[in-house]
């Protein structure tokens, strides 16, 4: 859980329904939605980032990494399940999944 | 009522026609066409874009005002609870209008008071003069930064809008010292800070809002007060959340809603003149329901005929359900019946009241409700 999302009390809420600041999706947990989860799988993983582009939950976490050839790059580091709410856009989009013999990510039924 | 539109001299008016509130609207365009206003009038293809017009000038930051009557009220309805909600202070005069079917143009409260779920605030009227000051009121209680809510100001159709009265229309410099400059609040032109109006809202947080809005109209009730008591001292005409006529040491109260109270009041006097204790509550303000001060006011009271002019089909009329729940708690609890007179513009004659007074003081005597609902001036009984 974000320490950062806490429930407002309706003393709190400007009237009407307003949001008055910008970037507070942050604060919204949208992974209460999920009834599937995707699943990255490290060893199948190109860091090519195309589900990193395509999530629209900015759930892909990234970290700083090398090709093999040594040059700097970014890498996904994880899934943040706060915010994913189980689209599978990436699951679609992966082109290691695209090949068809092995997956990137998985789409496994969200436990219940 | 086009006067009082003419002296707030609103930012925005968007507005369709519909009998009997079309006079109203046609009058201010041609205030607009003298350019005796500075109003965006906008003429707009139906009710439902009237009110979408009006709520999104409101949330520009504009005042907005409309009219309407009857279907064109009925055709706003999405929009009426969405201004509400949205905490729109948009003020619009309803003039009171049966609503269809069949077809019919007179007066009966079945529009404003279907809508009185929607949040908005409803003042009452029995007279020119009381319209045009509850509209001279309207502007300062919706706008007041705890209530933010819009209000409906209801006049009886026909019968009060196109009657012919002596009334005072106050001076406009004074009218517009009273009202003051509107104050925009999270304006959407205003680019320094951007806001979102209309934001998705689920389980975690609709409830919160509803809640929010349920403490304005709280709120709402003691600004009422406040801007009334004011208005008195400006303008010297004293209104309270209701009007008590003659109910010192009355037994038998009438409690009405807008024009008939002028008949009662007259029924009251002569029957008083007799030596009957008998009274009249008419109702200024429904939303919010003043109900602690409505049982006060009842108090001592031995019978209540509570006089709808609209019915909720299956259910009481909805101004009896109000009374019936204000004076529950009450320890002396009075007999209290419901009759349904007016629909679609029936007419109730002096001797109607009289015969509704006369029905009381048999109850009265018997010391029991024969019937608890019942039509008056009705073919067939």
């Amino acid at each position: 859980m974000n320490n950062k999302y806490r429930l407002k009390k309706w003393q709190e809420l400007p009237p009407g329904g307003v949001i008055t600041e910008g970037g507070n999706a942050a604060d919204y947990e949208t992974g209460t939605w999920r009834t599937w989860r995707p699943v990255w799988q490290e060893k199948n993983c190109i860091h090519c980032l195309t589900c990193w582009v395509f999530c629209p939950e900015g759930a892909f976490l990234l970290t700083d990494g090398k090709t093999p050839s040594g040059k700097n790059r970014k890498e996904i580091r994880e899934i943040d399940y706060f915010y994913c709410k189980g689209c599978g856009l990436c699951v679609r989009e992966c082109p290691v999944n695209k090949k068809g013999n092995k997956e990137a990510i998985q789409f496994v039924r969200e436990e219940t | 009522m086009a006067e009082a539109m003419r002296q707030i001299n609103p930012d925005v008016v968007a507005a369709f026609p519909i009998t009997p509130s079309t006079q109203i609207i046609e009058d201010f365009a041609k205030f607009v066409a003298d350019g005796k206003v500075d109003t965006e009038l906008i003429t707009v293809e139906s009710e439902h874009s009237a009110m979408s017009a009006c709520l999104g000038a409101s949330a520009a930051g504009g005042r907005v005002m409309t009219a309407t009557s009857s279907n064109g009220l009925a055709l706003m309805w999405e929009m009426l609870y969405i201004a509400a909600s949205m905490r729109q202070p948009v003020l619009m005069t309803v003039v009171n209008r049966a609503i269809s079917a069949p077809i019919n143009i007179h007066c009966d409260h079945g529009d404003s008071m279907g809508a009185r779920d929607a949040g908005w605030i409803q003042f009452y009227a029995e007279n020119n003069q009381q319209a045009y000051d509850n509209m001279i009121m309207a502007p300062v209680i919706a706008e007041n930064m705890e209530v933010r809510l819009p209000v409906m100001v209801c006049m009886d159709g026909f019968i009060i809008s196109h009657s012919i009265e002596t009334m005072q229309i106050e001076d406009d410099q004074k009218v517009r010292d009273f009202i003051g400059e509107h104050t925009a609040l999270n304006s959407l032109l205003y680019t320094e800070n951007p806001v979102t109006w209309g934001a998705l809202d689920l389980h975690d947080y609709y409830i919160e809002h509803r809640r929010g809005q349920q403490e304005a109209m709280y709120k709402a009730k003691s600004v009422v007060e406040e801007v009334s008591k004011r208005f008195d001292e400006e303008f010297g005409r004293r209104y309270d959340l209701f009007e008590s006529y003659r109910l010192d040491g009355a037994d038998r109260v009438v409690v009405a809603i807008n024009s008939v109270a002028g008949e009662i009041k007259e029924v009251v006097d002569e029957l008083r003149e007799q030596g009957e204790k008998v009274g009249l509550l008419k109702i200024r303000l429904f939303r919010p329901f003043p109900y602690a001060e409505i049982a006060q006011a009842l108090k001592g009271c031995r019978i209540v005929t509570v006089m709808d002019r609209s019915t909720s089909m299956g259910a009481y009329g909805p101004l009896f359900s109000e009374i019936s729940n204000a004076i529950y708690d009450a320890e002396a609890r009075p007999l209290v019946y419901n009759r349904t007179y007016g629909l679609g513009g029936r007419e109730m004659l002096l001797d109607d009241i009289k015969d509704v007074f006369k029905e009381s003081k048999e109850y009265l005597n018997n010391g029991k409700v024969e019937k608890m609902f019942d039509f008056l001036n009705v073919r067939g009984g």
